[in-house]
C-alpha cells in the first residue's frame, strides 16, 4: 500500500489518456494495419480481399526492389562510417571553452536544422550540369565536365555527399558530450603516467566514449536506412533506378503506382531490415569490444 | 491549536523489509520531541508516517484526540520542514509561504497578515520578493520554516532540517528553534541522527535502532541511565567503552564486577540474583574514569578520587592487581584543551577511552592505573538491557 | 582550467583543420546565397554571372509577387506552432502521469510508448494516409499537425524531466493541501519550462522541415508547406522562373529556421546532448 499521496489510482491514468488516444490512432493502429494491409489486394481506394504473402512474394520476385535494397544498403555502409568519423573528427577538434570552438560548431550543426528540400535545392545548385558551382569549377580546371546526378554511381554518390553536409552535425554533438562528461582528472592521471598524445586517444577518450559511438552509429543507421527526400528530389532514384533507395520504392508503389498493398509489404521489410541491421550493429560492437 | 500525538501498534512495511516494528509512543501536546537513532534506523519513516507521506501498513496515527493515518498529507493538521527545505524554486518567498494557505481558500488579507509575521519573526521580510535560489542555505532553512509557521499546524515535524548547515550556523540555528518553541508552544516532533542536536532540543528523546524504540526519556535520562547497550554507545562522545563481564561477586557498595584477566570494577550496581555473567558486558564513561598517572611515576596527583573512587594509587600495590582498577596501556592520547582523552587498551585487549585533566602528563606507551565512579558504572546483560547504580547521582 | 586544457587531448592542429573545412559547409550555402541576389537574365546566360554582376534584390521582390511562397510560408507557420503547442500539452500532461503519478498499468502501458520510438515512418505511413482518406481529412491542418503529435520523443523527455524533480517538492505541495491538478499546474510544471523550451524548439524545427506527410496528405497546391511548395518548384529545375528566383525562394524558406536555430542555438544544442547522454 502506498502512500496517500502517491497511491495508485486509475484515474491518475487520465493525465496520459489525450496522448495515448493520440498514440494509438496513429501509431499503434497505423503499425497494425500496415501489416494486415500488406496481406491484402488494396488500392488507395479499397481492399479486395486477403491474398496471404502474395504481396511480399511480388515484392520479393521484382528486380527493382532487389536494386533499391542494394542500393540503400551501400548507402548505408558508406555514409554511415563516413559520418562516424567525421563527427568523432569534429568532436575533438571542436571540444575546447573558446568562442572559435563554439562559432565552428555552430557552424557545422547549422545544415542540420535545414529542411531535406532547402539542402537538395542547395546541392542540385552545386551539382547541375553546365550551370552548378562544380560545373564551373571543373571548367575553370579545363577538366571534362561529370554529370553528378544524372550518372550512374556518381548520382548515388552526389546524394551520399548531400546527406553527409547534411547529417553531420547531429553526430558531432552527440560525441561532444560524450568528450565533455570524461573526468578531467583521468588525463592528468595519463599524463602522469607519460601517455602519449595518440596512447591517451586510444586508452583513455575511445573507450570512454564508446556507448556514444555505438549509439550515434545506430541512429545513423535507422536513420540512413530511411534515405527518401534527397534522392527523391535530386536524382528522383536515376539514372534507370541507380540512385533509387528502399523508401522511394515503396513511395512510388503506393503513391504513384496505388499498388497499396505491395507498398505496404516493401514497408514491413524495410522495417524488419532496420531493426535486424540496428540490433546487429549493436549486437557485433558490443561482443567485440567486450572480447 | 497545538495537539498530542499518539501512535498505537504501528508497523511499517516495504514489501518483505519491515522497517518499523510495533512502534508506540505517546506525544504531549506542546512537547518537543526528537526521534534519534542511526541511518536507516526508521525514524525518517516514523515522521513521514505522521506527515501523510508514508502509509501506515498496521496501527493508529492520533493528532489530538482525532485518527489522522487515513487523511491525506494536507487535511492532518501537520506541517513539514524537510531536509532539503523542498521550496518550490519558481516562486518568491512570499508565495512559497502562501502557497499552502491558497489551497484551502484562505482569505488575501489573512495570508498576507500571516506571511508578514512570520517573515518578521524569522527576520527574512526583506527577502520576501525574493526566489529559493538567491538565497543562502540558512535563509532557505528559515524560508521552510516560515511556510510550516503560517499554516498554523497543530504539530511541526522536523526532517533533519539542520545538517544541510554549516556548523556554525548550525549551532544558531538550533538555539533559534529552541526559542521558537517556546515561543509557540506547539507539539514539535524533529528527526536527527545528531546526540547534539537531540540533547539540546528535546523535552524528551526517542532513541531508535533497528525498527524499534530502544528508549524513550528526558535528554539526562537517556544518558546517565540508558536503558540497552545500543543507547549507551550511541548516546555520548566518546562512545561508553565496554568491558567483558566474566564475573560478579558481592563489593562494598553493590556488586563487584570481575574482568578476566584484567581485575575488578567495585560499582554501586545491584544486580538481580543469579544474574548470568555469559555475554554480559560492563559500559563506562571517559569521563566517570580517574586515570592516575601518578602512580607510574610515583607521584601524588591527590585530585579526582573520592573516597568512595576505584583507585589503586594509594594502595601501593602494582597496577595489575590494585583492587578496583583497570591498568591502561596508553596507545593514543587526544588532547581537547580542557580535557585529554586517552586511548588505551586492557591486559586482554579491550579497548578502553578514559578522561584525564587538560595537563595530563600521561604519554603514548605508559601504563596508567585507571579507577571508575562506582556509581556511574553500567552493566549490561547478553540482551543488551541495562543494570544502573541505585540512584542519580 | 587553461593550464589542464593541453592535456584534456585538445588539439591547435585539429581546430585549425576543421575551421579551414568548414569552407565546405559555408561554400554551397554562399553560392546559392550568391545567386539569390544576382539577375536572372544574367544567370540564364550563365551561372558565371554570380562572380561579375549584375546583383538585385529582384529575385526577393519576386517572391511578394508570388501568393504562393507566402501562402506556404502561412501554411508551414500554421502547422509547426500547432504541432508544437500540441506537443507539448500532451506531453507535458503524459510526462507527469508516467513521471510522477502512479496507476494500474503504467509501466506496461510506458514500455510500450518506448518501443514506439522505434518506428520509422515509413511503416505506419500507408495507413495513416489511409485512415485520413477514409476521414476526408487529407489538405488540411488537422491532418498536418496529427500525426506528428503521436510521436513518443516529447513524451519520454518530459517523463524524463518530471522524474527528475526532487520528490520532496511533491511532498510539501501534499502537506500544503494541494490536489494534484494544482500540483501539476502551480508547483511541477513551472519547472519544467527549460524542458518545455527544448523540446518545443524541437518540435517546432521538426514539423518545419518534415516533407514526407505533407508530401502526400496536402494534394492542393494551396495546403502545401513550404519544404514540399519549394520541392514542387524544383521538379522542372532548369526551366523555373529562373535559377535566381529558385535561390531566393531557398534563401527564403531557410531564413527562419536559421533564425530560430541561431537564437536558440545553445538550447538545440544541448538539448540534443543532454537528451541522448541520459
Amino acid at each position: 500500500m502506498a502512500a496517500p499521496h502517491r497511491q495508485s489510482r486509475p484515474s491518475n491514468a487520465l493525465f496520459a489518456a489525450p496522448y495515448l488516444v493520440v498514440f494509438v490512432a496513429l501509431l499503434v493502429v497505423p503499425l497494425c494495419w500496415g501489416v494486415y494491409l500488406s496481406l491484402q489486394k488494396a488500392d488507395l481506394f479499397g481492399l479486395y480481399g486477403y491474398t496471404g504473402w502474395t504481396n511480399y512474394a511480388r515484392v520479393l520476385g521484382d528486380a527493382l526492389f532487389w536494386q533499391a535494397v542494394r542500393n540503400t544498403v551501400v548507402f548505408v555502409a558508406v555514409t554511415v562510417p563516413v559520418l562516424v568519423a567525421i563527427g568523432l573528427f569534429l568532436g575533438l577538434a571542436l571540444n575546447a571553452r573558446t568562442r572559435g570552438a563554439a562559432f565552428m560548431r555552430g557552424v557545422y550543426f547549422s545544415s542540420t536544422v535545414l529542411s531535406v528540400t532547402i539542402v537538395t535545392l542547395i546541392w542540385r545548385f552545386v551539382f547541375i550540369p553546365g550551370d552548378g558551382l562544380l560545373s564551373l569549377a571543373f571548367e575553370a580546371m579545363g577538366w571534362p565536365p561529370i554529370g553528378f546526378l544524372s550518372t550512374q554511381g556518381w548520382s548515388l554518390f552526389s546524394v551520399g555527399v548531400a546527406t553527409v553536409w547534411w547529417c553531420l552535425g547531429l553526430p558531432m554533438i552527440l560525441i561532444l558530450a560524450a568528450l565533455q562528461q570524461i573526468p578531467g582528472d583521468l588525463y592528468e592521471a595519463a599524463a602522469l603516467d607519460n601517455a602519449s598524445r595518440w596512447r591517451t586517444f586510444t586508452r583513455v577518450t575511445l573507450p570512454q566514449i564508446r556507448n556514444t559511438l555505438i549509439l550515434v552509429a545506430t541512429i545513423q543507421i535507422v536513420m540512413q536506412f530511411q534515405l527518401f527526400g534527397q534522392a527523391q528530389l535530386m536524382t528522383n532514384g536515376g539514372p534507370n533506378g541507380t540512385s533509387r533507395p528502399m523508401v522511394l520504392y515503396i513511395y512510388r508503389a503506393a503513391f504513384e503506382n496505388w499498388d497499396v498493398g505491395q507498398g505496404a509489404a516493401a514497408s514491413e521489410l524495410l522495417f524488419l531490415i532496420i531493426l535486424v541491421a540496428a540490433m546487429g550493429q549493436f549486437w557485433i560492437t558490443n561482443r567485440g569490444n567486450k572480447a | 491549536m497545538s495537539a498530542s500525538i499518539d501512535i498505537h501498534h504501528l508497523t511499517k512495511r516495504f514489501g518483505a523489509l519491515t522497517v518499523l516494528d510495533d512502534i508506540s509512543l505517546a506525544i504531549e501536546d506542546g512537547e518537543f520531541v526528537v526521534f534519534l537513532g542511526p541511518s536507516g534506523c526508521g525514524k525518517s519513516t516514523l515522521l513521514r508516517m505522521i506527515a501523510g507521506l508514508e502509509a501506515v501498513n498496521e496501527g493508529e496515527i492520533a493528532l489530538g484526540g482525532r485518527r489522522i493515518d487515513t487523511l491525506p498529507p494536507g487535511e492532518r493538521g501537520v506541517a513539514m520542514v524537510f531536509q532539503s527545505y523542498a521550496l518550490y524554486p519558481h516562486m518568491t518567498v512570499r508565495q512559497n509561504m502562501a502557497f499552502g494557505l491558497e489551497n484551502v481558500g484562505t482569505p488575501r488579507d489573512e495570508i498576507a497578515r500571516r506571511t508578514d509575521a512570520a517573515a518578521k519573526v524569522l527576520e527574512i521580510d526583506h527577502l520576501l520578493e525574493r526566489k529559493p535560489q538567491m538565497l543562502s542555505g540558512g535563509q532557505r532553512q528559515r524560508v521552510a520554516i516560515g511556510r510550516a509557521i503560517v499554516k498554523e499546524p497543530r504539530a511541526f515535524l522536523f526532517d533533519e532540517p539542520l545538517s544541510n548547515l554549516d556548523a556554525a550556523l548550525r549551532g544558531r540555528t538550533r538555539l533559534e528553534l529552541a526559542q521558537l518553541h517556546q515561543r509557540l508552544g506547539t507539539t514539535m516532533i524533529f528527526v536527527t541522527h545528531d546526540q547534539v542536536e537531540a540533547m539540546t532540543l528535546a523535552d524528551r528523546i526517542v532513541v531508535m535502532h533497528d525498527r524499534r524504540i530502544e528508549q524513550i526519556g528526558t535528554p539526562m535520562e537517556i544518558y546517565q541511565r540508558p536503558a540497552t547497550k545500543f543507547v549507551a554507545g550511541f548516546v555520548g562522545a566518546p562512545a561508553m567503552s565496554m568491558l567483558p563481564l566474566s564475573g560478579v561477586t558481592r563489593g562494598p557498595l553493590g556488586a563487584r564486577l570481575e574482568v578476566a584477566g584484567v581485575g575488578h570494577i567495585d560499582s554501586a550496581v545491584t544486580l538481580p540474583e543469579g544474574f548470568a555473567t555469559q555475554g554480559a558486558s560492563i559500559g563506562i564513561r571517559a569521563e566517570d574514569t580517574r586515570p592516575d598517572a601518578g602512580a607510574d611515576t610515583g607521584a601524588d596527583r591527590g585530585t579526582g578520587a573520592g573516597p568512595d573512587m576505584n583507585t589503586g594509587s594509594n594502595t601501593g600495590s602494582g597496577p595489575n592487581t590494585g583492587p578496583g582498577s583497570l591498568p591502561l596501556t596508553v596507545d593514543v592520547i587526544e588532547r581537547l584543551g580542557d580535557r585529554t582523552l586517552l586511548h588505551g587498551h586492557l591486559p586482554d585487549g579491550t579497548v578502553l577511552v578514559a578522561q584525564d585533566t587538560g595537563r595530563s602528563q600521561v604519554a603514548p606507551g605508559q601504563v596508567v592505573p585507571v579507577g571508575v565512579d562506582p556509581h556511574a558504572v553500567h552493566v549490561f546483560d547478553a540482551a543488551g538491557r541495562a543494570h544502573h547504580a541505585g540512584e542519580v547521582r | 582550467m587553461s593550464g589542464t586544457a593541453p592535456t584534456h587531448g585538445h588539439s591547435r592542429t585539429l581546430f585549425w583543420a576543421a575551421a579551414a573545412l568548414s569552407v565546405l559547409m559555408f561554400l554551397p550555402m554562399a553560392w546559392v546565397l550568391v545567386l539569390s541576389v544576382t539577375e536572372n537574365e544574367a544567370l540564364s546566360r550563365g551561372t558565371e554571372a554570380a562572380f561579375s554582376g549584375p546583383y538585385t534584390l529582384k529575385n526577393y521582390t519576386d517572391i511578394a509577387g508570388n501568393s504562393g511562397v507566402f501562402r506556404w510560408f502561412a501554411n508551414s507557420l500554421v502547422v509547426a506552432v500547432g504541432q508544437t503547442i500540441g506537443v507539448l500539452i500532451l506531453a507535458s500532461l503524459a510526462g507527469y502521469a508516467f513521471g510522477r503519478l502512479e496507476w494500474p498499468g503504467r509501466r506496461l502501458v510506458f514500455v510500450i510508448v518506448l518501443f514506439g520510438l522505434a518506428v520509422p515512418e515509413q511503416a505506419v505511413i500507408i495507413p495513416r494516409h489511409q485512415i485520413f482518406s477514409t476521414l476526408n481529412l487529407h489538405n488540411t491542418y488537422i491532418a498536418l499537425i496529427l500525426p506528428g503529435l503521436s510521436l513518443p520523443f516529447g513524451v519520454f523527455l518530459m517523463t524524463q524531466f518530471f522524474r527528475a524533480i526532487p520528490p520532496e517538492i511533491d511532498e510539501a505541495a501534499a502537506l500544503d493541501n494541494a490536489s494534484r491538478w494544482r500540483i501539476f499546474w502551480k508547483v511541477l510544471l513551472p519547472l519544467t519550462l527549460p524542458a518545455q523550451a527544448t523540446l518545443g524548439i524541437f518540435t517546432f524545427l521538426f514539423a518545419w522541415n518534415d516533407y514526407w506527410w505533407p508530401l502526400i496528405s496536402a494534394t492542393d497546391k494551396d495546403m502545401y508547406t513550404l519544404t514540399v511548395g519549394i520541392a514542387s518548384s524544383q521538379v522542372n529545375f532548369a526551366q523555373t522562373e529562373g535559377l535566381g528566383f529558385l535561390a531566393a525562394q531557398a534563401v527564403f524558406a531557410a531564413l527562419p529556421v536559421l533564425i530560430v536555430y541561431i537564437i536558440f542555438q545553445k538550447h538545440v544544442v544541448t538539448a540534443v546532448s543532454g537528451g541522448a547522454v541520459k
